[in-house]
């Protein structure tokens, strides 16, 4: 597959860095200075009802809601995450060493891996397709192709978000994250005025993913173990285009290439 | 023109074989007799550690047997339900096969699942003192990881194309076969091996039962006495090429609810919206379907709003059945293992029926088939809806 497609909003989020501006600042020089204590607080929900949702959930809301506008109503969302609400299902999974053995009914049904997705569409009153992938520490790269086949199947934008957040311990020590982050793409199959970028996306053989240090971006956020983190070269690109590909796992022998160009300068 | 005109029809693919499991059995066989005469696999609930008086449709004869050699680190519940599926109808061997006609790298995969290897996990939180590390010996990445169960397949088959997992709840299958058809359509793979696998899992049974909805008899979809679900577990696998002999994915339709994560508006338009884009896509009116597979879960709600969906849709409503009173509710592997029944009983010339459906509810705006018939189904459409208001159909044909 070989496929175009323009970037018409982008979205991150992690502790001290709650918007994309905020990201482009630090990948910038501005020093990156997270809060000891961060809630991720989506602007879209209730305090008292975010507050019910996972870390997980909230970061990639946070993400979803700075692309909404670059997209249509009922547009399809793409939800990417490897551990989803592993935090969530930690709790459950205490609650099945007590006896007798109870499990709250907002818990459970916010313990799928497509919670963030579903809150989401509520959130947006958002009726469209939308989808929940996982490829472990592939799943940026699933997310990106998910997205790019949808767009191209119906040829229309789609909404991507890649997210992660540390799970709480026994669980962390088997999948340990450093931060939880998300990042966020309005992907169109068209440009249109508000094109930030283009990017041209190709599955070829296996190759060595792009190293997220090459972004920059401070090593709490390079170098946590969140597979978020692979997207920092490729948020970096968008406003800072520059020669060379970037590279993204997929699973199976084979990696996706995203070579990108600036929309600005024609 | 738009660029969708460049891709392949959809109904160039071809379905070229499909397996099921569940508590029914093993295979095309088992569920062809059960479908004609009613049976119900669901058995009262012994599920280790589930003081439940509930009823479960258990998949038999996984728990003893080798597992693959070297692929040890993989051994849960639902790698061996998944390892039933490929050994069942000599699944395996059309997987081989189309590897070597289209090359280990052409032939990808996309399996759905809700839980994964959890069931593994939730001994060893229960074997866990309370304090430090969990067991040393359990691997995320192998059991309770989303992705795992995929992974466990592509290493098993040999598929080096691409593949990931789908979770979006009980639509999570459903949802696969809709991805497997992109991956083909858009010319990243030549064919992909698409499915759901689930496990039997105390998260699911405790997680139902904390929400009041799993039934104290075996479930009865649409009956006036439902009183919710009987959980399943199991594993469907299509295998989906670019061409050869088989039914084919004439559309499919996915919406979102945008209203809660666990109920569906009464009307069931999330629903409608989904069966009303599996026919635009298959260019076909609501009188050319000759069955519908409901969703039909047996919770009270659940059940209100898919009968009003589907009387909205289809101004006379064709043959339509639930068949989770005969293998429960396989939660993420629901679409797939449900998918592939409905093209059996298609091609066997039989009209499933509702199992555990006596008394139809009368406020309900469709009464659907409580008795199994035969009679010629040529397409279908099959419903699957998950948490998270997901909702999917998809519309087969027989070739």
């Amino acid at each position: 597959m070989k496929a175009r497609l323009h970037i018409d909003g982008v979205g991150f989020a992690a502790p001290g860095l709650p918007t994309a501006e905020a990201l482009r600042g630090h990948l910038e020089g501005a020093p990156f200075a997270p809060e000891a204590e961060w809630k991720p607080m989506p602007a879209s929900l209730a305090r008292r009802q975010a507050l019910r949702l996972s870390e997980a959930t909230r970061v990639a809301i946070m993400a979803a809601e700075q692309i909404a506008a670059a997209l249509p109503a009922d547009c399809p969302w793409v939800f990417a995450s490897s551990t989803g609400e592993g935090g969530t299902l930690n709790e459950i999974l205490l609650a099945l060493r007590s006896d007798p053995i109870m499990i709250q009914p907002l818990r459970f049904q916010n313990a799928v891996h497509n919670a963030a997705q579903g809150n989401w569409s509520i959130a947006a009153a958002n009726k469209g397709a939308m989808t929940s992938v996982a490829a472990y520490d592939a799943t940026p790269g699933i997310g990106f192709l998910k997205a790019a086949m949808q767009a191209l199947t119906d040829d229309r934008p789609v909404g991507l978000v890649v997210f992660d957040a540390p799970m709480p311990p026994p669980l962390h020590d088997k999948r340990p994250f450093g931060l939880a982050m998300a990042a966020a793409f309005a992907l169109s199959p068209r440009r249109g005025p508000e094109s930030l970028a283009a990017l041209d996306l190709a599955v070829v053989a296996d190759e060595e993913a792009t190293a997220p240090s090459v972004s920059g971006a401070d090593p709490r956020l390079a170098d946590n173990g969140n597979p978020v983190r692979m997207l920092l070269p490729l948020l970096r690109r968008i406003h800072r285009p520059e020669d060379g590909a970037i590279l993204l796992d997929l699973p199976g022998s084979h990696a996706l290439r995203i070579t990108v160009s600036g929309c600005r300068d024609g | 023109m738009t660029r969708t005109a460049h891709l392949p029809p959809l109904d160039e693919l071809a379905i070229t074989a499909r397996v099921a499991v569940s508590c029914i059995g093993h295979g095309r066989d088992a569920h062809v007799e059960a479908m004609s005469s009613g049976r119900s696999g669901l058995t009262p609930c012994d599920f280790p550690g589930a003081a439940i008086p509930c009823w479960i449709g258990q998949v038999s004869g996984i728990e003893q047997g080798a597992f693959p050699r070297g692929l040890a680190a993989y051994d849960n519940r639902a790698t061996r339900i998944a390892l039933a599926g490929l050994e069942a109808d000599g699944f395996a061997a059309r997987v081989a096969a189309a590897i070597a006609r289209w090359g280990s790298d052409r032939v990808g995969i996309v399996i759905g699942t809700s839980t994964s290897g959890v069931e593994k996990l939730e001994q060893v939180y229960r074997r866990w003192s309370g304090d430090g590390p969990l067991d040393p010996a359990y691997s995320l990445r192998h059991h309770n990881d989303h992705h795992a169960v995929t992974a466990f397949l592509a290493e098993h088959l040999g598929i080096a194309g691409v593949g990931y997992t789908v979770s979006t709840a009980c639509s999570s299958a459903a949802k696969a076969l809709i991805d497997g058809a992109q991956l083909v359509r858009l010319g990243l793979c030549d064919a992909v091996l698409t499915g759901g696998v689930d496990s039997l899992c105390l998260t699911s049974l405790y997680g139902f039962e904390g929400l009041e909805l799993l039934s104290r008899a075996p479930c009865r979809p649409f009956d006036v006495r439902r009183e919710g679900l009987s959980i399943g577990e199991g594993a469907g696998f299509l295998l989906i090429e670019r061409e050869g002999d088989g039914p084919r994915l004439l559309g499919y339709g996915e919406t979102s609810d945008a209203v809660s994560m666990s109920t569906p508006p009464p009307d069931g338009a999330g629903a409608q919206a989904a069966m009303r884009e599996a026919l635009a896509r298959g260019g076909l009116a609501a009188a050319e379907i000759g069955f519908v597979k409901l969703h039909g879960t047996g919770t009270r709600t659940n059940d209100a709003a898919e009968a009003a969906a589907v009387a909205a849709v289809f101004p006379h409503v064709p043959p339509a059945a639930s068949l989770k009173g005969m293998i429960g509710h396989t939660l993420g592997a629901a679409g797939a293992v449900e998918a592939v029944l409905c093209l059996d009983a298609m091609e066997a010339g039989v009209v499933p029926g509702t199992v555990g459906l006596d008394q139809p509810d009368p406020t309900l705006a469709i009464a659907p088939g409580a008795r199994p018939s035969t009679g010629e189904i040529r397409r279908a459409i099959c419903n699957a809806f998950g948490f998270g208001g997901s909702n999917s159909a998809l519309l087969f044909g027989l070739a």
